[in-house]
């Protein structure tokens, strides 16, 4: 229906503009190879360049924040009349090249503040992270499944709740063990706070970080993972159980067609947030394309039986595949931050039959029960 | 082929041969992008456009240099005394940690908070090189070492900062620092992102410290004790004193960089990989190709300033990879380097004893 | 509980240590010989993706080492021709070695990023050893083959150094290359060598990275080891079984930041050896006891015929 509905776009856009070509820009702030979330951008850019004859793109990558501004002058030197900005880090370079190019048209990846010719996008994991949650409940042993994280702050506080939900839903028991790295990209702290994490007795294990490096230190162990950002089965094909991926491209698609038919001007950004999950297909469940879940995990997840409250007595792996087909829906029958929730000091954070707004959610600071380490800039009420 | 020192070289030829090394390294430069794919003609005209036909690029090329200079001719004058600062990455993220924590806590107002920041940030950078200047003139420990692992120190007391006690409220969770009060900002020149004051600091300074180093008692003491130690001591230079001014001056100089990156361009504390692009380590070069004088240390800055500038043009222009940039000003330093080798010697090929 | 986390931190201090000692083995080589090489990050990379791309070709991890070697070595030997040859500025050189070899790397490692080594190397037991307490499972009880050979590779070289001809010969260029010329010593050529071995090392510890401790490639993955190999030859006072132990505690450090993490700032720890090196400096001043000084004429090339 998307791709339908793009395509329409595009026409609609050739006509409007005749064969006038567009160019677009991409600030990276990795390298390509990176194999995150750099990477990740740029598959999408180049899905969104094969898909439009008529657009045409440039990208930098490593760009310094301070240096931001200055790479976007020169893009516009270039012709350049859509920026993507993919890194917090460069909104207020963003918001001020804005001011200086008013005909320009800005996107900015994670960020929240926008204005007339500024829009935001991000593509969001949290239903994803539930569902790992699950099978790592499932499969771990010891009680305690380690995450090591990048750094503390509400998007991530938000996947490993979420996820923390979804391991304390198959296994009430269990518990979820954080570290945090403080570095997107970090090998060598991934792979040391992934072994602290082994020393205190974790066996299954999630991450944020650019890099296979925590799926490729639990296989060594032959402890199960779930892979983030890129696909990485191939890095353990036995003990990658599932993952996140993303799809950068639906969305860089979808902005493009928009702005090529005139729907998106620079005068009519200022509401334009892009804010996809499951049922825009922006993220996807699985630790390779196509496959939700290893089939080598399934006998082990559907030997695990809990006591769902709307579905009664049932096995991990069908209970996954059951919510998952209910949060791609974009009836949001589902949502892994149903009332009531506390966090882990007691505090109501959702009460009974309720659920949390995008801001309540882009602005999580507390921890769900279940979450053990540091946390910093917890609340206290 | 062997070298034979050339003994005294005459001004003309101590210009030209940098000036042709310098030819050469872009030459090669040009090649190389050749060879990746980029033409030749289409690069120079790209960074000629990109640099030199408004004043909005050419003020890019500024904003690279002005650090660099303020780093640069401190370290000209603390190699002049033989102290061999190699942390001048560490005084500027200490000037910039101090500049920080007087726009955000101090409660300063107005007009005196921008002259406050700039002295707390070369107080600091000072202080981080007296450490090591004392520690060399009481202790003989090596300053190279010293100086360089207060580098290491000083890159994770600004993590700790920005992750702890300093993280901001506004932050939403990122290790940043609140943004500084509007006072704490310097002033751009008009449609540039340039910090005008950050240029004029960088050329008096340099000025200052060359007036020093050559019209001064003091100056003619730290040349003495670089240039011979002994006599130094026999002529009765203070060496302690003497050293842990040069080191206030040279690390203060570095923290002025910081106080200028984070008060022109940042307006808050964040990475020290942020706050710095390597510029306290290209100083170094700065300052050894400026043959330690301080005034021509303005010259060398902006010729770093340009190769980076340049680069920065390329990545965007002509989509040259960033790594290839890298390769690129790697083989300019090269180049500069043997320049600096056929000053000093003259080549003769063949036969091996003389 | 204790034995725990004695282990534990053995084992892992160990293992971060394996690169960082390689490569500081290598570089104290060079430091000893006179010649200090700041290129050690830039020889690092090169030979990690050299190590990736042979291993992945060939299969065979051990010949992806020994390519990484190679890259080193060649990398290595065009700073020897700048420092020794040409006597220029060591300091720059190295820099501008660092550059070009993480551009290089770079840009010749896209092909490979994101894709997994079938072939990585291998883990050893060392039998007899790894039964004893503690130290067994903490030191000789899965460790990459590679460690181990680090570890023989200081003991060698620090009899190398103190006990033969040779070793002396690199030594005394380091201190007096004008004495050691004299003695018919070829200053040239020892300089020539040390600081290939040294590039050679170097690439060895970037092999480690990318076909043993984490295998596969991803741009940028020395992450700053390169300098630390250069803080820890300081640390260890240029003497290769110091280095072993240097190296060590930058890697038990670095295990324990995430250990204690929530109890301490794990910025404080990372700063730990740095601060230490500082320390250590001042109080072998302030004792005297202890003879801690660089090789005489580190970093100053040699003229033959000038004093």
């Amino acid at each position: 229906m998307r791709k339908v509905w793009i395509a329409v776009l595009a026409v609609l856009g050739a006509l409007a503009f005749g064969q006038q070509e567009l160019k677009a820009g991409w600030l990276y702030v990795g390298p390509i190879g990176d194999y995150g979330w750099t990477h990740a951008h740029d598959v999408g850019r180049r899905e969104a360049a094969a898909a439009f004859p008529w657009l045409k793109t440039i990208y930098v990558e490593n760009v310094p924040e301070g240096q931001a501004g200055s790479y976007i002058d020169q893009m516009v030197r270039q012709g350049v009349k859509v920026i993507f900005a993919t890194s917090f880090g460069y909104m207020d370079a963003v918001l001020e090249a804005a001011k200086r190019y008013p005909d320009v048209i800005f996107a900015h990846a994670t960020g929240f503040k926008r204005a007339p010719n500024v829009a935001t996008y991000m593509a969001d994991f949290y239903q994803v992270f539930y569902l790992n949650g699950l099978m790592a409940g499932a499969l771990t042993k010891t009680g305690k499944v380690g995450y090591v994280a990048a750094f503390p702050i509400p998007e991530l506080k938000r996947h490993i709740n979420a996820f923390t939900l979804g391991v304390r839903a198959a296994n009430p028991k269990a518990k979820v063990l954080v570290r945090w790295i403080y570095e997107w990209y970090n090998p060598a702290a991934a792979k040391e706070a992934t072994e602290a994490l082994i020393a205190e007795g974790a066996d299954v294990f999630a991450f944020t970080e650019d890099s296979p490096t925590v799926v490729q230190v639990a296989a060594e162990k032959g402890f199960p993972s779930f892979s983030h950002y890129s696909p990485m089965l191939k890095f353990a094909p036995d003990h990658v159980v599932s993952g996140q991926l993303v799809h950068w491209g639906v969305i860089y698609k979808d902005f493009l067609a928009k702005v090529y038919a005139g729907l998106y001007t620079p005068k009519n950004l200022e509401d334009v947030d892009y804010w996809w999950l499951l049922p825009q297909g922006a993220v996807e469940l699985g630790a390779d394309f196509g496959v939700p879940i290893n089939p080598k995990f399934a006998g082990r997840l559907k030997a695990k039986a809990v006591n769902h409250p709307i579905f009664g007595e049932i096995n991990v792996y069908d209970l996954v595949m059951k919510l998952h087909g209910l949060m791609k829906d974009v009836e949001l029958a589902f949502d892994p931050f149903q009332g009531p929730i506390k966090d882990r000091r007691g505090i109501l954070r959702v009460p009974e039959g309720l659920r949390l707004t995008k801001h309540q959610l882009e602005t999580m600071e507390w921890a769900v029960e279940g979450v053990v380490g540091p946390w910093p800039n917890e609340p206290k009420k | 082929m062997r070298l034979v020192p050339r003994g005294p070289v005459g001004p003309a030829l101590s210009l030209l041969v940098p000036l042709f090394s310098v030819l050469l390294a872009f030459a090669a430069s040009l090649l190389l992008l050749a060879l990746f794919g980029t033409s030749p003609r289409e690069a120079a005209v790209a960074v000629y456009q990109g640099l030199f036909t408004d004043l909005r690029g050419f003020s890019e090329l500024l904003r690279r240099a002005v650090p660099l200079v303020l780093a640069g001719a401190g370290l000209a004058l603390a190699f002049r005394a033989q102290f061999w600062n190699i942390g001048a990455e560490g005084q500027l993220l200490l000037g910039a940690v101090a500049a920080a924590g007087v726009a955000l806590f101090s409660g300063i107002e107005g007009g005196w908070l921008l002259p406050a920041m700039a002295l707390a940030a070369f107080l600091a950078g000072g202080l981080w090189a007296l450490l090591a200047a004392v520690l060399k003139a009481r202790l003989e420990v090596n300053d190279v070492i010293t100086t360089l692992m207060l580098n290491y120190v000083a890159v994770y007391l600004v993590e700790w900062l920005i992750h702890g006690p300093w993280k901001g409220k506004t932050a939403f969770g990122f290790a940043y620092t609140d943004r500084f009060p509007e006072a704490a900002s310097l002033p751009l020149f008009p449609g540039t992102a340039l910090a005008w004051p950050g240029v004029v600091l960088a050329v008096l300074l340099a000025g200052f410290f060359a007036w020093l180093l050559f019209a001064t008692t003091f100056g003619f003491e730290v040349r003495v004790l670089g240039e011979n130690p002994e006599a130094a001591r026999y002529a009765g230079v203070r060496a302690t004193v003497t050293l842990s001014l040069v080191a206030l001056f040279s690390g203060g100089a570095a923290g002025l960089a910081g106080f200028v990156e984070v008060a022109g361009t940042h307006h808050k504390l964040l990475s020290p990989l942020q706050i710095s692009l390597g510029y306290g380590y290209t100083a170094i070069i700065v300052a050894w190709l400026a043959r330690n004088h301080p005034l021509l240390a303005v010259l060398t800055g902006l010729l770093i300033g340009f190769v980076f500038a340049a680069g920065d043009v390329l990545k965007v222009a002509l989509m040259v990879p960033f790594q290839l940039v890298e390769v690129v000003n790697g083989l300019v330093l090269f180049f500069l380097i043997a320049g600096e080798v056929f000053l000093r010697y003259r080549v003769v090929f063949g036969g091996r004893r003389g | 509980m204790v034995e725990d986390w004695l282990v534990a931190t053995l084992a892992r201090g160990l293992a971060f240590a394996a690169p960082l000692l390689f490569a500081a083995l290598g570089e104290l080589v060079a430091e000893r010989s006179g010649v200090i090489n700041l290129g050690v990050e830039g020889m690092m990379i090169l030979g990690a993706l050299m190590a990736f791309v042979v291993a992945d070709a060939s299969a065979s991890p051990w010949l992806g080492v020994l390519a990484a070697a190679g890259v080193g070595a060649l990398a290595a030997l065009l700073h020897a021709f700048f420092a020794v040859t040409l006597r220029a500025n060591q300091y720059v050189s190295g820099l501008a070695l660092t550059m070009v070899g993480l551009g290089l790397s770079g840009l010749f490692g896209r092909a490979y990023a994101g894709k997994p080594l079938a072939h990585p190397l291998p883990k050893w037991d060392v039998p007899l050893l790894k039964e004893l307490p503690w130290i067994g499972p903490g030191v000789f009880e899965g460790q990459s083959a590679l460690l181990y050979l680090g570890l023989l590779l200081a003991l060698g070289l620090s009899v190398f150094l103190h006990q033969t001809r040779p070793g002396i010969h690199l030594r005394s260029v380091g201190e007096n290359p004008a004495a050691a010329d004299a003695l018919g010593v070829n200053v040239y050529l020892v300089r020539y060598l040390a600081v290939v071995f040294g590039g050679a090392m170097a690439g060895v510890a970037g092999a480690y990275l990318s076909v043993a401790y984490r295998p596969s490639w991803t741009e940028g993955m020395t992450a700053g080891m390169g300098w630390i190999a250069l803080a820890i030859v300081i640390f260890a006072a240029w003497e290769p079984l110091r280095a072993v132990l240097a190296a060590f505690l930058f890697g038990a450090f670095y295990h324990l930041a995430y250990r204690f993490q929530g109890v301490l700032p794990p910025e404080f720890l990372k700063m730990t050896p740095y601060l230490f090196t500082i320390l250590f400096l001042v109080l072998s001043a302030l004792g005297k006891s202890v003879r801690l000084g660089a090789p005489e004429a580190l970093g100053r090339p040699y003229v033959r015929g000038e004093r």
